[in-house]
């Protein structure tokens, strides 16, 4: 073979060109064809937000079939990112090395931050299920959307709700004692609830704000403290262990407010909540967004969380499923709008998203030019026969609301 | 330094260079994953080295090392996002902040003969009550957190640490390498051995005339003062900050992982440690994926398990005997 052999016509080179291109750009192409949305679901499945993580893990392992009837295709990776905001960074790095089009996660705003950063860095979009952390939507980062509202929305939705309670009932309560745990969450609650509730217009008076440590052995001191305030409604920011405490010690006292109210936080509606108080456990209110069980892919979900969660004892927890869920959704939904899995155009038609049948109460989902969905409202959710049960807003509810709550004593 | 150097055998000589020859071209291999979790080796082996300092040779044992990580990484953001002062300049503010936090504590402790287990309370009172102090600071953005905004003008410079993994990699190889060097250099300085004789009998190293109260608290200044410099990478790496995780004394006992296992009082210990640990946990999580073992919290328990395995096999750490394997326990003479 002689040297001359080897000459390279300028439509060779051409021709080798575009061979070189197409080989070097196949991994994309065949990314950016897939047929299915692969999405990396990062949950604190373990650690200290373990039980919160595991509830939405719960949502996200029963979902893909639940997408697929309503037509959407996607797979799932399940990752614990162990409620470490470190393990959350290097894992969203080996997701998106493996194909991962999408991440949805990740309940905790600081491990949602780590998992941002690498998104906006790749070029992945980041749909953010629980995390309520303003700022998540106000640092700027363009691949990041998020369908949960943030802190103030939750307080200012919640004292919406006890507004719409006090019409809907007709009852007249002139003050109020807001109790709250002295931890992070209890902690931004309160500056919420002392932004807000001057500026709520509600007909009653804040007569005072009472910390307490959600480590105490008992809330005696406080409701003794709550008792001699003599306060018509009492309302509570708790976890599940708290609130057994405050309601043990409230009866305990034979204290009776018309209502124990939470805006926006959990604790009152948990099933340990149930379990350790029977009957004392009812017509306690959370208000906070809740599926609308009106819903058809509520509905949907719920038949498919019983038939994978057999032995809980309501159709589907409906905060932390329901909100997992509905992140799944709209990354379906962007994609099926799309078709496509490259990242700037998956993100564009995140940002277009109108996704008006969905599990959590409210309107369609959409997104402001930061990420946010600014239209999640709250619903009050009662504790009726031990089952949380929706009683506003009345174009969803399944009861209506019982205020003042029914005496202590002689309750079945 | 240079006597150091000297003093290693031919094997250590060869066997360093080969290592930061890999670690500097390791990006050229290394995919984005991969480097992630190498700038946690070097992350947690600086972390690891200043921490070691006043433990492994001063014998004060630190169980809340999370306070001066915290001071450092809000110092340093702090002064970003309120003054718009970068973190070059914000580091050596953090240092002097993080110190004199050091000292007060140091000072508290041995001033009135706190010593052991009560001096490491002490320093988890300290690391607990700043937590809490934060907790309520607005400037800071109290409990609902401190954060560093991504378009921020100058915030994507890389001289504001506004750059990707590679900026970092190379920040945390640099960082794990000074430590070395300076750890390495302390130990065979005259304060370094004034260092061991505390650890080892402060009745005897008073008697030698040695002051030890001296001795403790510049072991101290020099351990805050490194730790800060970590607490202004975190901050900038991960670009926020809550109270409850920064001064977690989860954060602490991560700091002291790596040198127990990789061995206490050594000068490779805390990279052997932070070499082995943070790979072996990203390991468990891609095998748990692997065989497709879902249940939460399985990872951690292995994790423990093989941790257990070490401690056991090698209760001195994995260094000494990876050392004596290697022949690289005998210093030339």
């Amino acid at each position: 073979m002689s040297i001359d052999q080897f000459k390279f016509s300028r439509r060779s080179v051409l021709a080798g060109g575009v061979a070189g291109a197409a080989l070097l750009a196949a991994p994309g192409i065949v990314r950016a064809q897939a047929q299915t949305l692969k999405i990396a679901v990062l949950l604190p499945q373990s650690g200290y937000l373990a039980q919160a993580g595991q509830s939405c893990h719960r949502g996200a392992l029963v979902a893909p079939q639940v997408l697929s009837d309503l037509g959407y295709k996607v797979e799932l990776v399940h990752i614990d990112m162990e409620s470490n905001p470190d393990v959350a960074r290097t894992q969203t790095e080996r997701a998106i090395n493996e194909g991962a089009h999408c991440i949805v996660g990740a309940f905790d705003s600081a491990g949602t931050l780590a998992i941002a950063q690498v998104c906006e860095q790749r070029q992945v979009p980041l749909i953010v299920n629980i995390g309520a952390a303003p700022q998540l939507t106000e640092q700027g980062y363009k691949f990041l959307v998020r369908n949960f509202p943030t802190g103030g929305m939750l307080v200012k939705n919640g004292l919406h709700q006890i507004q719409a309670l006090i019409d809907a009932t007709k009852i007249a309560p002139k003050s109020a004692v807001f109790l709250h745990a002295n931890d992070n969450f209890g902690l931004a609650q309160r500056k919420g609830m002392d932004a807000l509730f001057p500026k709520s217009g509600l007909p009653f008076k804040l007569l005072e704000s009472i910390p307490y440590d959600p480590k105490a052995q008992d809330l005696s001191v406080e409701v003794t403290k709550i008792r001699g305030l003599n306060p018509d409604l009492l309302l509570v920011v708790t976890r599940a262990a708290d609130a057994i405490k405050l309601v043990r010690d409230t009866v305990r006292q034979k204290f009776q407010p018309m209502g124990i109210i939470s805006p926006g936080a959990p604790g009152l509606y948990d099933e340990e909540f149930y379990k350790a108080l029977g009957p004392l456990a009812d017509y306690h209110i959370d208000a906070l967004p809740w599926a609308n069980p009106k819903s058809k892919v509520t509905q949907a979900l719920e038949a498919a969380y019983t038939k994978a969660q057999p032995k809980f004892r309501f159709a589907v927890e409906c905060f932390n499923v329901g909100f997992t869920f509905d992140a799944l959704m709209i990354a379906g939904d962007a994609f099926k709008r799309a078709g496509t899995t490259n990242g700037p155009e998956l993100m564009k038609a995140l940002k277009d998203t109108n996704l008006a049948d969905h599990v959590m109460i409210g309107g369609p989902i959409k997104f402001d030019e930061k990420g946010q969905n600014n239209d999640i409202p709250s619903a009050s959710v009662q504790n009726r026969n031990q089952t949380p049960t929706v009683v506003l807003p009345a174009e969803v509810a399944t009861m209506t609301p019982v205020l003042p709550m029914p005496p202590w004593q002689g309750r079945k | 330094m240079i006597d150091i150097w000297h003093r290693l055998p031919m094997r250590g000589k060869m066997l360093c260079l080969a290592a930061l020859a890999a670690a500097i071209a390791a990006p050229l291999v290394a995919d984005r994953y991969l480097l992630s979790v190498l700038i946690l080796v070097f992350y947690f082996a600086y972390l690891g080295q200043a921490w070691n300092l006043l433990m492994g040779f001063a014998g004060q044992l630190s169980l809340g090392h999370a306070l001066y990580l915290g001071l450092g990484a809000y110092t340093a953001t702090a002064l970003w996002t309120l003054f718009g002062i970068g973190p070059w300049i914000g580091v050596f503010i953090a240092i002097p902040v993080a110190a004199a936090a050091g000292m007060i504590v140091g000072w508290l402790g041995w001033r009135f003969a706190i010593e052991g287990v009560y001096f490491a309370l002490l320093t988890i009172a300290f690391a607990e009550f700043t937590r809490i102090g934060f907790d309520h600071l607005q400037i800071t953005g109290a409990s609902a957190g401190l954060f560093l905004s991504v378009n921020s003008p100058g915030s994507d410079k890389w001289w504001n640490l506004g750059g990707g993994p590679l900026l970092y990699y190379y920040l945390a190889l640099i960082l794990a390498v000074a430590a070395t060097l300076l750890v390495a250099w302390l130990r065979r300085s005259p304060l370094g051995y004034r260092w061991l004789a505390v650890r080892e009998d402060p009745e005897a190293a008073r008697a030698a005339g040695i002051d030890i109260f001296r001795a403790k608290m510049i072991a101290m200044l020099i351990s805050a003062s490194m730790t800060a410099v970590g607490g202004v990478f975190y901050g900038f790496y991960y670009r926020n900050l809550f109270p409850s995780q920064v001064f977690d004394i989860g954060r602490s006992i991560e700091i002291i992982m790596a040198p127990i296992i990789g061995g206490l009082g050594t000068v490779f210990g805390p990279l052997v440690g932070a070499i082995l640990l943070t790979p072996l946990g990203e390991s468990l999580t891609a095998l748990m994926q692997h065989f497709g073992v879902n249940t939460p919290g399985a990872k951690s328990i292995f994790y423990g398990l093989t941790l257990m395995v070490i401690i056991t096999l090698q209760p001195s750490g994995v260094w000494p005997w990876l050392a004596r394997k290697l022949g690289l326990d005998r210093p030339r003479t």
